[in-house]
């Protein structure tokens, strides 16, 4: 996927790890990490990434205010950002949704629902 | 009698009563003196040992972790081989061919296996954040205890030279490996109507 890089934001080493090697195993094989919003906003400021996938509840800055801080900057507003998160409250759901992710997934994932979210995101 | 005096006899009764309630209720509270001190020491007790499940759990997961990406990443070197082998012995060969393809399919159903197996370890994150919840609850429960020894004088006993550095707590309260409040079906219908 030549030059597709992509962004992985959790405070859990163990979510990092389980998605990076989904991604790998699904073709995406250029991927780096950061432990919350604040780091992951650190990364974007020196490399080119190409989509996001975040989790909710983080310390620092968490999903939700990192999404919306990406969608005030002129250069992230289009980035696509997936949620991946424990939170299934309806609620939160929609709060999301109006923060400006392009889609969600609740924990925990399949990678087949990862695999076909992304997609379906580069794909609108 | 008189008024005065029949006043007087009547305050001194309900006085006479209020002190006796006033003593009873010191009392009460120096019976209850000593389960809130060993509260205010078994409550942090009982925080630290989730934090230390928590982190053991979390070390144990990604120990886990490095060894089925290493066992993938030999599976994977034993199918290269065995193809390369495949590569070198004569095509018309049927019965070692079919021998290869059998060994190869069970290697890359080790492989999948493998995958599943690290998967199901999403299951930390999610009883992390149980812990962490826990954990929350009995630092608030912590506070009102320090709250209540400070109202009625009670010596607290939490040395107060060493105060515990909490730590920043992110959870979800709903948090669940099994019943989700909402299920991926209906976030993605949730997601249709939006771009509708």
């Amino acid at each position: 996927m030549g030059d597709f890089k992509i962004l992985a934001v959790d405070d859990s080493p163990t979510m990092r790890r389980i998605i990076i090697n989904t991604l790998k195993r699904a073709g995406y094989q250029d991927v780096i990490e950061a432990q919350d919003g604040k780091d992951a906003l650190a990364k974007l400021k020196v490399e080119k990434v190409n989509f996001v996938i975040t989790d909710w509840n983080m310390p620092e800055m968490d999903g939700l205010t990192f999404v919306a801080t990406l969608r005030s900057m002129e250069e992230y507003k289009n980035l696509p950002v997936l949620m991946v998160t424990t939170r299934s409250v309806k609620e939160d759901i929609m709060e999301a949704m109006k923060a400006g992710v392009n889609n969600y997934i609740v924990k925990p994932f399949t990678p087949d629902t990862l695999k076909a979210k992304i997609e379906q995101i580069l794909a609108s | 009698m008189s008024n005065s005096s029949n006043l007087q006899q009547k305050l001194q009764t309900e006085i006479v009563e209020l002190t006796k309630s006033i003593n009873d209720i010191i009392s009460n509270f120096k019976q209850l003196k000593n389960p809130i001190q060993e509260s205010q020491v078994k409550v942090p007790m009982a925080t630290n040992q989730l934090d230390k499940i928590s982190e053991q759990t979390e070390a144990a997961t990604n120990h886990m972790l490095d060894l089925i990406e290493n066992i993938s990443i030999r599976e994977e070197e034993v199918i290269k081989g065995l193809n390369e082998i495949k590569e070198l012995l004569p095509k018309d060969n049927e019965k070692i061919n079919n021998l290869i393809n059998g060994v190869i399919e069970k290697t890359n159903v080790n492989v999948n296996d493998a995958f599943t197996i690290m998967n199901a370890l999403q299951f930390q994150d999610i009883t992390a954040q149980q812990m962490n919840h826990a954990a929350a609850l009995l630092e608030e429960i912590e506070t009102k205890l320090t709250q209540i020894c400070q109202v009625f004088g009670i010596d607290s006993e939490t040395p107060e030279e060493e105060p515990r550095d909490k730590k920043e707590r992110v959870y979800d309260p709903h948090a669940d490996l099994y019943e989700k409040k909402t299920e991926q079906q209906v976030v993605d219908s949730m997601f249709d109507q939006g771009k509708k």
